[in-house]
């Protein structure tokens, strides 16, 4: 058993500070609970601000001070979301805080114990080993923004109290050796215990009071006498932590559908306040898919909207902006762009003040494989990528390919449709990689203009000759007769020539073959410009 | 000393350090310089030579041209302007055999707001698959769409400032991405010098050439593309080519290239001239309209 366990001492603040855009952010930062403070953020900390503070004496001391209630389910949120990336590791993660579960204490707060224990043993060999796992994870822990204290253990509760007391216990011999780690225990001081145990605060004193500082000095008095007056989940909590007793534990699972909500601070009126809150979203979004080695399709933003209190009836309660990607991707900062790009091109209908995230659709595949040097693949991914991002704001018919038709008639031998779907004529296989040119026939004279204009331009006639521009156009080549698509319905006879502009251009003009309508003009048009 | 410095970067400090060597003696001839300055850094030249291109070139394919070209070639991470009065007076086929070289690499060609649609077929007959080809429009939709929907206030305010700036922004988002081959754009009239500066510099991240077409009362105004060439048909198949702006003396003599033949293939008078020779002149082909020959039925 090797476990590793993740300390987030500060979960409360960030899980917090993460909602707030950048002036905010620039001030002091604390969280109150019962008018008392309870964590206070570096620059608070600097100003004097103390946890166990009363509010009015921080405020007197800070009076920028930013204060906001401690949220028990924010902090819960944010939990999840470094529980499902350690996912990614190994199949056995469980919160630290649920150790006394086996007490008959269903939930404690994250706010006593806010932390996550992996048990990596059977990952090591994967990863590369222990230090090359602990890197991994505190890379794919980075983007959730947490400050961590990181501890290795043979035991899950050793590991969670090497955790909270220092930062240099990731590597040592106390991963594997379980005296090694006996020996650290006992200079653990008590108020690590005293934190994760029930008893708490009233624990706390009596040590202190009784002369007790370290495990050590607990472990030297007798367990009946130490069972009879703090009770034995003390006891099994020491026996546990030292590998005495067995430490049962339920994993966590990770939900099928991703859906999350974020409370802004402030209600946001422009995309880029939203995108500050969307960032974690995102971040925690690719944590989920991360942890069961998926990459996300589609995903859909869901912003609850400001009462208007004036017209209720106009301002709908939320709206949905739903994101489908062309290929499925695991990139937050890709996912970021998108948003950014959407939110950029639909305007809010009111000030928005709570923030969701929903997401059901993913890719059970392994990730592409990265590339040293840039192939055809790697290219090929890279365009996708950025067709994406266009479309996102020009619309999905702005961004197109063309596509070679068998086809006679000009208008119809060239195909446009959307760059991410697939090529319209069923036919038409979409390109491969490596797959030659289209075939031209090579028997076949013919000749056609790289610029088809979308409507044959009309063209007046003077002296029997076609005029371009108020210029008589002189027929070099032709004519090529092209009569087709009878079939269709739109069937086409005309003849083709090829004309010199008159400066020197050439142009692509035909005559219809069939009988006029009266009004039609001279029947001569334009069809297209030689490049 | 006739020496252009086109980045006052690296080259300045051994320059300043040759003349104070080359200077005490102050009656006396000048002294050839220790070092030829054109060997110092490849940002400079001397007046009466041809640049040499900093970065990567794609040869043209038309060894004229070439030889006129800094570098000899379509020159990478840099924006070349080509001014035409209208589109389709032989520049698709000017840029094919550099186009059918990037294609080859398996690197896609980018269009932004084509005049109109390309012909897949007329690409294939250039040795280009245009089923590789990305067209990325935006004048379209400003104007097919109704307003209806007044868009976001920052947003309106900054549309009308920058008529075209979807186009830019997808131009930019494309020079940044390094993923896509050699870039077209028809720009609009009337583009301000800061939104081409912003363009050359992301094109500086842009690993092959980039080709901004414009109408020739651009020539103009001032531009930071170091190369700019104007375009006139001169004749079928003949291209009549000046070139504005170099990185190297300029260029009085205008160039007249011969394209690849559109008139060749129908089988005219005189047979198929192979690539380098002159094509038939132009009043050879029959002036007729009327068919003397019936014509051939393709159904």
């Amino acid at each position: 058993m090797l476990w590793i366990g993740l300390h987030l001492p500060w979960l409360s603040l960030e899980s917090f500070a993460s909602t707030l855009d950048a002036d905010q952010a620039a001030r002091p930062l604390a969280l109150e609970q019962a008018q008392g403070i309870v964590q206070a953020d570096a620059k608070a900390r600097a100003l004097g601000v103390r946890p166990g503070m009363r509010r009015a004496t921080a405020l007197g001391l800070a009076p920028q001070l930013l204060l906001v209630p401690a949220c028990a389910q924010r902090e819960t949120q944010a939990l999840r979301a470094v529980a499902h990336a350690a996912l990614a590791f190994t199949p056995a993660v469980t919160p630290a805080a649920t150790w006394a579960v086996a007490q008959g204490q269903p939930q404690v707060s994250p706010a006593a114990a806010p932390g996550v224990l992996l048990e990596v043993a059977g990952s090591l060999r994967y990863f590369g080993g222990h230090a090359a796992l602990l890197e991994r994870l505190g890379q794919a822990l980075a983007p959730l923004g947490h400050h961590l204290q990181v501890a290795s253990a043979p035991t899950a509760l050793g590991a969670a109290l090497l955790s909270r007391w220092r930062t240099d216990l990731a590597l040592g011999p106390h991963s594997q050796d379980r005296a090694a780690l006996h020996a650290l225990l006992d200079d653990a001081p008590l108020r690590l215990l005293a934190d994760l145990l029930e008893p708490g605060a009233a624990a706390r004193e009596a040590w202190a009071t009784m002369g007790l500082h370290t495990v050590a000095d607990l472990r030297r008095l007798p367990r009946d006498g130490l069972a009879r007056r703090f009770g034995t989940a003390l006891l099994l909590a020491l026996d546990r932590a030292r590998g005495d007793a067995p430490d049962p534990r339920t994993w966590v699972e990770l939900p099928p559908q991703f859906s999350d909500k974020l409370e802004l601070f402030t209600r946001a009126d422009t995309a880029d306040q939203l995108l500050a809150g969307a960032r974690v979203l995102l971040a925690r979004l690719v944590a989920w898919a991360q942890g069961q080695q998926a990459r996300i399709v589609r995903f859909t933003l869901l912003m609850h909207h400001e009462r208007s209190t004036r017209r209720p009836d106009d301002v709908p309660p939320c709206s949905r902006l739903e994101l489908a990607l062309a290929e499925a991707s695991l990139d937050a900062e890709h996912l970021h762009l998108l948003l950014a790009e959407r939110l950029g091109r639909a305007p809010l209908p009111a000030p928005v003040l709570d923030l969701g995230l929903q997401c059901e659709h993913l890719v059970l595949a392994p990730p592409p494989a990265g590339e040293l040097f840039p192939t055809r693949a790697s290219m090929q991914e890279g365009t996708t990528r950025l067709v994406e991002r266009l479309q996102a704001r020009l619309g999905r018919d702005q961004v197109q390919r063309l596509q070679p038709v068998a086809d006679h008639r000009p208008e119809r031998a060239t195909v446009a449709w959307p760059a991410d779907g697939p090529p319209p004529v069923p036919s038409a296989a979409p390109l491969a990689a490596g797959e030659s040119l289209p075939r031209w026939p090579q028997h076949l004279p013919l000749t056609r203009p790289v610029w088809l204009l979308r409507q044959p331009q009309p063209l007046v006639e003077r002296d029997l000759r076609p005029c371009l521009r108020g210029r008589p156009l002189q027929v070099l080549a032709g004519p090529e007769r092209i009569e087709s698509g009878w079939w269709d319905g739109d069937l086409v006879a005309r003849d083709y020539y090829i004309a010199d502009a008159g400066d020197g251009a050439l142009v692509w003009i035909y005559r219809l073959r069939l009988p006029l309508d009266a009004g039609q003009g001279s029947g001569w048009f334009l069809q297209g410009r030689f490049g | 000393m006739n020496l252009f410095l086109s980045s006052a970067a690296a080259p300045a400090p051994p320059l300043a350090t040759a003349a104070a060597v080359a200077v005490p003696p102050r009656c006396a001839a000048p002294r050839p310089l220790p070092l030829a300055p054109e060997a110092l850094h490849p940002a400079l030249w001397r007046a009466h030579q041809l640049g040499s291109a900093r970065g990567a070139v794609s040869p043209s394919g038309f060894p004229d041209l070439d030889l006129q070209l800094p570098g000899g070639g379509w020159p990478h991470r840099a924006l070349t302007e080509l001014l035409l009065p209208h589109p389709g007076l032989g520049e698709m086929r000017l840029l094919a055999p550099m186009l059918a070289v990037w294609a080859g690499r398996g690197a896609g060609v980018m269009l932004f707001d084509p005049p109109t649609a390309p012909c897949a077929w007329a690409l294939a007959q250039l040795g280009l698959d245009a089923r590789q080809w990305l067209l990325v429009n935006s004048r379209e939709r400003r104007r097919g769409q109704a307003p209806a929907q007044p868009p976001a206030r920052a947003d309106s305010q900054r549309r009308r400032l920058l008529p075209s700036a979807d186009l830019l922004w997808a131009l930019e988002q494309a020079l940044k991405s390094g993923h896509v081959g050699a870039l077209l754009a028809w720009l609009p009239a009337r583009l301000g010098a800061d939104a081409l500066r912003r363009l050359q510099l992301a094109a500086q991240a842009h690993d092959a050439p980039v080709f901004l077409l414009r109408e020739p009362a651009a020539a103009q105004q001032p531009s930071v593309a170091p190369l700019r060439l104007a375009l006139q048909p001169d004749g079928p198949d003949q291209l009549h080519l000046r070139v504005l702006k170099r990185r190297g003396p300029p260029l009085t003599q205008a160039l007249r290239l011969w394209l690849p033949p559109v008139l060749e293939v129908e089988g005219g008078v005189d047979s198929s001239p192979g690539p380098g020779t002159p094509p038939p002149p132009a009043d050879a082909p029959g002036q007729a309209v009327a068919p003397a020959v019936p014509p051939r039925v393709w159904s």
